[in-house]
């Protein structure tokens, strides 16, 4: 029964949060909203069991993705984005197809309805780290690299022309 | 809670930011969407590795990798869109067309 409640909690905290972040005309309350709705889905993955992901989750996401948005927003906004119009003319068809995408996508949800958990969630960290430094340690290694290259592309793209 | 209830969920979030992606105007608006159709596909992940697979964690994994890849898109991203604010004074799509040549 709690386990209903918290679903249902998240869910509506997501998805609303997911609507304010596309909808709202200030990009600063996107962006707020858009750290509520990262939140919200940490707060799934604590439920699903999955601890090493669910700080992950937070510390990434929340503590840096959502903060990185929220500086560039104070630096690229201007006073008059509260008063243009944010939503593009094409806003029809776009309806039409993500409610077409979300009819069939539950059409295909009710075949695994039946699926429930059937045991206890367990600690992952042992497994996960096994993992990453044993059979996916040159995926891990991969990943350090594209880190790299990343923060070298915003070094280059981000600074000042010297002439 | 069975797994199709998770995946009802991922499915509107990513139908919510796939919405988002076709109809911002405002370049930053965009991105964030973009971070809320990689987040409804994580909770695919862990939800499917959680009712099918509770032994193998091959689920967490893909998830903390793609957790890293999209840091590192929104960190080269943003930088980007810094760049070309300070070319074109606009956060507005229509007006990105310097490519044209």
């Amino acid at each position: 029964m709690i386990e209903h409640i918290v679903f249902y909690m998240l869910a509506a905290v997501i998805l609303l949060s997911a609507l304010g972040v596309v909808l709202l005309p200030g990009v600063m309350h996107s962006a707020l909203c858009l750290g509520l709705c990262l939140a919200g889905v940490a707060g799934v993955f604590a439920s699903l069991g999955a601890d090493f992901v669910f700080a992950a989750q937070i510390l990434v996401y929340v503590g840096g993705i959502a903060v990185l948005i929220l500086f560039v927003v104070l630096l690229a906004g201007s006073a008059s984005d509260l008063v243009t119009r944010q939503i593009n003319v094409q806003w029809l068809p776009s309806l039409m197809i993500c409610a077409t995408f979300i009819w069939s996508f539950l059409k295909i949800t009710a075949y695994f309805s039946g699926i429930g958990a059937e045991s206890a969630p367990a600690p992952t960290v042992r497994a996960l780290a096994g993992a990453m430094l044993g059979d996916y340690a040159v995926a891990f290694e991969l990943i350090s690299v594209v880190l790299l290259a990343s923060m070298t592309g915003a070094v280059l793209f981000g600074r000042r022309k010297t002439e | 809670m069975t797994l199709s209830n998770y995946l009802a969920l991922s499915g509107a979030l990513f139908a919510v930011g796939f919405f988002g992606v076709l109809t911002r105007r405002n370049i930053i608006g965009i991105l964030m969407s973009i971070e809320l159709m990689l987040n409804a596909a994580n909770i695919n992940f862990v939800a499917f590795n959680r009712f099918l697979y509770p032994d193998r964690y091959l689920g967490h994994l893909i998830v903390v990798f793609i957790i890293t890849l999209a840091a590192a898109e929104v960190v080269v991203g943003l930088a980007l869109v810094m760049a070309i604010y300070k070319n074109l004074k606009s956060v507005y799509v229509e007006d990105y067309n310097i490519l044209k040549g």
